[in-house]
Parts: structure tokens; sequence; C-alpha cells
């Protein structure tokens, strides 16, 4: 998945992935958007998706910019002419500049630039479409749950009752177990309880050398 | 599902939502849904020098995967109730 907002190509309308059920739940004209700190871009169309956002521009209806549903970490309606001139939907966007490649980015210009968005807004020329984006946004927000959820839960510190069975009978006669403390029983403590034990085992047997040498030191003399 | 029925409850109060971002929004819970995702009314930025632009949106929705903390409101949190709920979850019922 990529993260972020992306530069598309289409002619006129955006193709949906129907394959995915990707399907066109609105489309609103007469929106400007802006990237970030970029000058505003207008007047385009907006596409919104059960998958993403899309906007296509009126002036060159080939290119436009798209932005998954589950990049957008929050979105807000601003009225307040203090936060921006004119009423607009703030969105601020998850990108994953701050973990890896730069040497990508370099490579191509586009992408530098929009890998670096953190912020959309979106001004529709009528602003009483704001609380109709504003509802569609939480409807398909809630249509995009994070995709690796349920595997996140299995390594979560959260256990269930059968896991901690097993780890107990594993660790059995290393370290006692409180039943009243199990639940705050981690796999940090389990670490710490082995590597005690191999700091014994290696204790043992350099004793162990010390006294054969002893030995060996006590005969020759 | 027990931080979710526990969060309906709160609705109606004012809570403080830490994002993994350090962005701290400040809002009445106006509800949440099963993936915890938050909406929030009469928002406001907890450091607004460093969030100028956010100074004061009227509601906001926050993706529940990118919060953080929720803080809550000292007298909205029943111990009690939430000791045995944490404990009915660990036995698995």
């Amino acid at each position: 998945m990529v993260l972020g907002v992306r530069e598309i190509r289409c002619s006129g309308q955006p193709v949906l992935d129907s394959e995915n059920r990707e399907e066109l739940m609105q489309v609103q004209p007469g929106i400007d958007i802006v990237l970030g700190n970029l000058p505003p871009e207008s007047p385009g169309t907006l596409y919104i998706t059960t998958k993403q956002v899309i906007w296509v521009s009126d002036v060159d209806k080939t290119g436009g910019y798209a932005v998954d549903f589950l990049s957008i970490s929050l979105h807000a309606v601003s009225r307040d002419p203090e936060a921006y001139p004119v009423p607009c939907l703030y969105t601020q966007i998850d990108t994953e500049v701050a973990d890896d490649d730069h040497s990508d980015s370099e490579s191509n210009h586009i992408q530098q630039d929009l890998s670096n968005v953190t912020e959309m807004r979106l001004i529709p020329s009528d602003p009483s479409q704001l609380d109709t984006l504003f509802a569609i946004f939480c409807q398909c927000a809630e249509l995009n749950p994070e995709p690796n959820d349920e595997e996140g839960e299995e390594n979560d510190w959260v256990f269930s009752a059968d896991q901690m069975v097993d780890e107990e009978a594993e660790d059995e006669g290393y370290i006692s177990h409180n039943p009243a403390n199990s639940i705050g029983h981690s796999n940090g403590n389990n670490d710490l309880a082995r590597t005690i034990l191999e700091l014994q085992i290696n204790d043992r047997r350099f004793e162990d050398a010390e006294e054969m040498e002893d030995n060996e030191d006590g005969t020759r003399h | 599902m027990l931080f979710f029925s526990y969060f309906k409850d709160l609705v109606g109060r004012e809570v403080t939502v830490e994002l993994k971002n350090d962005l701290a929004i400040r809002g009445t819970l106006h509800s949440v849904d099963q993936y915890l995702n938050i909406k929030l009314e009469n928002t406001r930025v907890v450091d607004q020098d460093k969030y100028p632009h956010m100074l004061s949106v009227r509601n906001c929705f926050i993706r529940g995967s990118v919060v953080r903390y929720v803080q809550l409101p000292p007298e909205g949190v029943d111990i009690e109730l939430l000791h045995d709920a944490t404990r009915r979850e660990a036995r698995g019922g």
C-alpha cells in the first residue's frame, strides 16, 4: 500500500478498482485543492470512492491527485478565518517519509514533493457543501479499517487466556508464577529470565575451567 | 470490544486525544465506532503555538489507528467497573 498523496494520470473520470469492489460514493465539482504549503490548484472535481479520494483538475482533465482513506489520519471542517482564510475540509495525511527511502524520492521529483505532503485542504466553491463532505469522509473512513488489525492483535501485549497457559508451561521451573500477577506478565520478563539463566551457565563453566587450571597447577608443583 | 463500550459511555464528555504524530486535540466526544475512530466536537489544539492552523475546527474525525492516548475526565472513570471489565476480558469471558 502506498501511503500519502500520489499523482495520478487519467482521462476524465478516474478508473475504479472494481475487482476490489471500489465504488463511487460522491462526485463533487467545484473543489479547489491545497497540498501542504503548495499554492492552491483550481478548479477541479472531487471523486470520493469507497477506498480513496481523487481530485481531477478541470483545466488539465488528465491529471490530478489521489489519496487512500487509509492514509487520512484526521479530517475536520475548518471555518475559522484565522486557521485558514476560506472555509475548507482540512485533512492530515499519514506519509512514510520519516521511515524509509529518500533515495527513491530523489530520483523522482514529483514523488518527492508529494511524499512530504502531510496536509490537504479541500475548498468547495459553495461552503455549505462542507458538512456533507465531512459526513462522507467519516462514512468512508469507517469502510477502511487497518488491514492488519487482526495480525497486530496477535502480536500485541494483550494475551488471551490460552496463550498464558502455554507460556506458563514453557517457563515452568525457571520462574515461579504468581497467578495474581499473570495479567501484567509479558515477553520481556521471559527474556530476562533466559538471560539470567544463560549467565549462570556461563559462570559455572568459567568456574569449572578455573578449577581445572588450579588442579593442573597443583599437580605440576 | 472493552474499550469500544467504555468509550461509548464517555460520549458527551471532554476528552483529550493524543495522536501518534504528537498532536493533541481536546474536545467533546461526539461518537466512537468499533475501530475506535473518534469524532470530537468544539475542538481545540492543546499546543496551539505548534499547530496554529488547527486553532479551532468545529468538528473533527480522528482515525482510530493514529490515536496514541485518550485522556479521560477523572469523574468519567469508574475504576471498579473497569477493574471488573478487564478481569472478565482477561479470563476470555
